[in-house]
């Protein structure tokens, strides 16, 4: 008799629990992340160039916020995609702009640099699906 | 008497002003149009697309107070409102409250000014105000 009454409680607990957990945030479906610039083989001179994030279907927000189809910004620099079910890394590869930024200064060493961009959640999550940009080459001089 | 005359007149602008204050803004904040550009000349009868340019400052969506931030607003043949006035919503004055950075736009023929201004959480303009320069498109 008991055990009927506690093994249904567990398994609404459960139920609950498990999506509650690792749900991530809903994208757009034709939410698309892109560069403005720079495109793909442009190749800049100095070191310090400005990097404009586009994006279409969907809004900037800053970390934090909980408004539905936002997120915001992260640069991939030199490196492939993170995990799509862990917050997005926060080094000198993966910049975060949880201010809301759609712009960024980059400064970078001479030679070929791959860049891309990812947006993260409230919680700096990959949304689903992943909204990702292509990766680009740039060469800096 | 006289002398005080002065700074209770200073006072009451002060406390008139206050409630209408709006969010403050990077001295540097800097808001352009980044698509089209001054002078364009664009197809009739096909959406263009507008590019929002923002600087030294985010973007959120309306309703959300963060410092440094604030939503894009796409003025059409209209002028911006001063520092803490809010923006109007019509068919001159295009809210972009969801966080967007870019649109779609279609104009009848003719000549047509745009303006970026940017809106607090609240859509008064900031303190001060961020805009863009005042852009003329053709469109034929």
């Amino acid at each position: 008799m008991r055990l009927t009454f506690v093994l249904p409680a567990l398994l609404a607990a459960a139920l609950q629990a498990v999506p509650a957990v690792a749900e991530p945030t809903a994208a757009p479906e034709n939410a698309q992340v892109y560069f403005i610039w720079p495109h793909d083989g442009t190749v800049v001179g100095g070191g310090k160039f400005w990097v404009r994030m586009g994006l279409r279907n969907m809004g900037v927000a800053p970390k934090g916020t909980a408004v539905p189809h936002t997120g915001h910004h992260h640069l991939l620099i030199d490196t492939e995609l993170p995990s799509m079910t862990e917050p997005i890394p926060n080094d000198r590869n993966h910049l975060h702009f949880g201010a809301g930024e759609t712009e960024a200064r980059v400064e970078l060493p001479p030679g070929t640099h791959t860049l891309q961009l990812l947006m993260g959640d409230k919680d700096h999550m990959p949304h689903a699906p992943p909204i990702m940009s292509k990766k680009i080459t740039i060469t800096v001089r | 008497m006289r002398k005080l005359f002065p700074a209770v007149v200073a006072l009451a602008a002060i406390l008139a002003v206050a409630p209408a204050a709006s969010t403050d803004a990077p001295a540097n904040a800097y808001c352009y149009i980044g698509w089209p550009s001054d002078g364009a000349v664009l197809p009739a009868g096909k959406p263009f697309r507008v590019w929002f340019g923002l600087r030294n400052m985010g973007v959120a969506p309306k309703g959300v107070a963060v410092k440094n931030t604030g939503h894009h607003h796409l003025l059409i043949d209209a002028d911006p409102p001063a520092a803490g006035e809010q923006i109007p919503s019509d068919r001159n004055h295009l809210h972009f409250g969801a966080g967007e950075t870019e649109t779609m736009l279609e104009l009848p023929p003719g000549k047509h000014t745009l303006q970026l201004v940017m809106g607090d959480e609240n859509h008064l303009v900031h303190t001060p105000p961020v805009v863009s320069r005042k852009i003329t498109v053709s469109v034929r």
